[in-house]
């Protein structure tokens, strides 16, 4: 406890309104937020470096486990990222395939946010009965790929499995369901009055604050900005695959449901639209094994938001430097935004609302703020540090 | 035959209808209250201990009786060890108060009823001891917002209790159900009542809109979040507890509990149908709502509940001034 009449509450690193393990401290004065300081870092799985030590072919399946929700979205940028350095072009059939899984991964990723959103509030039939739905996209994803969360479909030069008209015609079926019960949710959403009471007005981030704290994904949407990857830079097919990109200028958590409903809406329209045009041909290419000496940066709009990877190659068969920015990272900065001044009760529902993905998003790097320096420690130099420095606090 | 009077009382107290036959009925509608939720949400529910998992609430109690039970150091010792004790024991003796078995209760006197309304504070009150005691961050929160809640929706649930203890003439529980026993239930001129006090119970019980101060996703399990062991495990019966408490409450003074129909030998049937109904209500708006904020709450009490039972009793005196 401080000073005064306010106090500190510790939410995470572990809290039950937090699936990962990721700290935010709050000041809060009765129910009211004072302040709040977030604390990244807590799972630093090393996932960067282990890239430098592995085959580029081998590389696909760590990166496959970045995220378990955006798993196809990780391993979309990393082999596009892979195929501009080595200078190949995945066949157009593989860029719609991949396009099919991404939007479905999407779907699949929006369904279980409305869910666990519910949950946070206490809605718990709601989460029951998204994650029940969910289970439609899932079993369409396993249908197509063999499996239900790392989906292995893509490999550098295109992707690894075909889409045949029988399983084209299954994920139709499923999807005039998923259409059903999106719009459904989208009615419950935008009309039962409890909702509306802990949704509208909640964690406001303004449209100009968005941009300087660097919001991506539906949460910059939601503040009525209509930036999304897939339109300002397209990649796989989606250059020929109309869409809308979904915004709405509420700025609240109601308006990020109302985004994450209405691009779901789209994300099936975009199925369907590319298992019509299907064209025929080849899903991949042949890759080479090694990529001459030469930098690239990818953007796939991940269903949380803007993701970025880069890639340096160095003549070998391994990366010499690969770097992931997950969309979370540039999120963070605007849900503090979003939850001063806001009411304890409030937290869990607004951190929710930009969909964190905590694992995904650390990186480890020392940066000496005073200096101006950044480096990096070995894991044995790290160890003997911790060693000095215990030693020197006695 | 005194002695016998008296152990046949003792008995009517300890085994039936008291309190073991109470604990008994409480692990029964905690699992009707289970199944009903998770049916309502298309799950199944507990589904492994007993038929249809019917024994699930009786092994989470033996379970948390043989968990380790963790004191912090921080905590109120004496309030801390005192109050699961008495969070149980408070709504165990609200039920002795309400006639189950037969037209009359265990214990009756004139103005139970009164003394009932009290115990239900005791216990807001002892949740916010409990709470504080624990002196964690989270835990204090809780408490606080259990006593705001108490603040919120006690006016309202003594006002609509009262208005049937107006038209029945009797501040006794007991009094109640034999004057409706004698005409009929009370529901017909307390529709609003009825709906006031069930709102008013989803609140004390901390249910769904209204389970704020455990509200898990916030603040972890509230004013529960240091208990472990076997004070957890008494702090759950005792919301079961309560739950009945409050349904056999709601169905004796608005609904007219034994009374119905039938030989009086159909009392327990008749009590049991009607307490089952009002369990499903409780059970069905948890499943309607998401959870309000604590501001919220207390805006909607004092703004629309509070005159709504006032509206009630002035109803209830109207009616038993001219048509009664």
């Amino acid at each position: 406890m401080s000073k005064g009449t306010s106090f500190e509450i510790p939410i995470g690193p572990q809290h039950p309104a937090l699936k990962e393990p990721e700290s935010f401290t709050f000041v809060v004065d009765g129910e009211n937020v004072v302040d709040v300081k977030p604390r990244i870092g807590y799972n630093h799985r090393g996932i960067e470096k282990a890239l430098e030590a592995r085959t580029y072919l081998q590389n696909l399946y760590l990166i496959e486990r970045v995220c378990g929700i955006c798993s196809h979205a990780h391993v979309f940028c990393y082999s596009q990222n892979v195929e501009e350095a080595a200078g190949i072009e995945a066949p157009p059939r593989a860029k719609y395939i991949r396009t099919i899984v991404a939007e479905l991964e999407r779907i699949h990723s929006h369904l279980l946010w409305v869910g666990i959103a519910a949950h946070e509030i206490g809605f718990d039939t709601l989460f029951m009965y998204a994650w029940r739905d969910r289970e439609v996209v899932m079993d369409l994803l396993e249908l197509i790929s063999g499996n239900r969360v790392n989906y292995a479909m893509n490999t550098i030069g295109g992707v690894r499995r075909d889409i045949q008209s029988d399983v084209a015609e299954e994920v139709r079926k499923g999807l005039q369901k998923l259409e059903e019960r999106a719009k459904y949710y989208t009615g419950i959403c935008t009309s039962e009055r409890t909702i509306l009471r802990r949704a509208v007005g909640v964690g406001i981030l303004k449209p100009a604050d968005a941009l300087t704290l660097s919001a991506v994904g539906p949460t910059l949407r939601a503040s009525g900005i209509g930036r999304d990857i897939r339109r300002d830079d397209p990649y796989g097919a989606y250059d020929e695959i109309p869409f809308n990109v979904i915004t709405h200028d509420g700025c609240d958590v109601a308006s990020r449901v109302i985004v994450r409903l209405g691009e779901t809406l789209e994300a099936i329209g975009i199925v369907r639209y590319a298992l019509e045009h299907l064209p025929e041909g080849e899903i991949k290419v042949r890759a080479p094994r090694t990529v001459a000496s030469n930098e690239s940066v990818s953007r796939v709009e991940a269903p949380r938001g803007e993701l970025i990877h880069y890639i340096r190659s160095n003549d070998t068969d391994k990366p010499e430097r690969y770097k992931i920015r997950s969309p979370t990272l540039g999120n963070i900065l605007s849900v503090c935004k979003m939850l001063v001044g806001g009411y304890v009760a409030d937290i869990p529902i607004v951190l929710a609302a930009i969909d964190p993905c905590f694992s995904c998003t650390d990186r480890m790097a020392f940066v000496d703020i005073e200096g101006e320096r950044e480096w990096h420690m070995t894991g044995e130099e790290l160890r003997r540090y911790g060693i000095k420095w215990y030693e020197a606090k006695g | 035959m005194t002695m016998s009077g008296e152990l046949l009382q003792l008995a009517e107290i300890i085994i039936y209808p008291g309190i073991i036959f109470i604990f008994l009925v409480s692990f029964l509608y905690e699992w009707i209250d289970r199944k009903f939720y998770a049916r309502l949400q298309n799950r199944y529910g507990p589904l492994y201990t007993g038929p249809s998992g019917i024994l699930q609430p009786f092994a989470d109690f033996i379970k948390l009786l043989a968990k380790e039970d963790i004191e912090p150091e921080a905590v109120d010792r004496g309030v801390f060890r005192t109050t699961p004790i008495l969070i149980l024991f408070i709504p165990l003796l609200g039920t002795l108060l309400i006639p189950i078995s037969g037209l009359s209760a265990v214990v009756h006197f004139e103005g139970d009823l009164i003394f009932l309304v009290f115990l239900l504070t005791l216990i807001a009150i002892s949740i916010f001891l409990a709470g504080w005691s624990s002196t964690n961050r989270f835990s204090t929160i809780g408490g606080v917002r259990a006593a705001l809640q108490m603040i919120s929706y006690e006016i309202p649930l003594t006002l609509v209790l009262i208005s049937p203890a107006i038209l029945a003439g009797s501040l006794s529980i007991t009094g109640i159900v034999l004057w409706q026993s004698a005409r009929y239930p009370l529901i017909i001129f307390q529709p609003i009542g009825f709906v006031v006090a069930v709102i008013c119970f989803l609140a004390e019980l901390e249910r769904v809109p209204f389970d704020i101060p455990e509200a898990d996703t916030e603040i972890v399990a509230g004013w529960m979040t240091e208990f472990s062991g076997r004070k957890l495990a008494l702090l759950r019966l005792s919301r079961d507890v309560e739950t009945v408490l409050a349904a056999a409450l709601l169905s004796a003074v608005f609904l007219g509990g034994p009374a119905g129909p039938g030989p009086p030998e159909l009392a327990l049937f008749w009590f049991f149908l009607k307490m089952t109904a009002v369990a499903l209500i409780f059970t069905n708006m948890r499943a309607l709502f998401a959870r309000l904020r604590i501001d919220q709450m207390m805006n909607t009490f004092w703004k629309y509940i509070l005159p709504l039972s006032l509206a009630q009793v002035f109803l209830s005196e109207l009616i038993s001034l001219f048509l009664i």
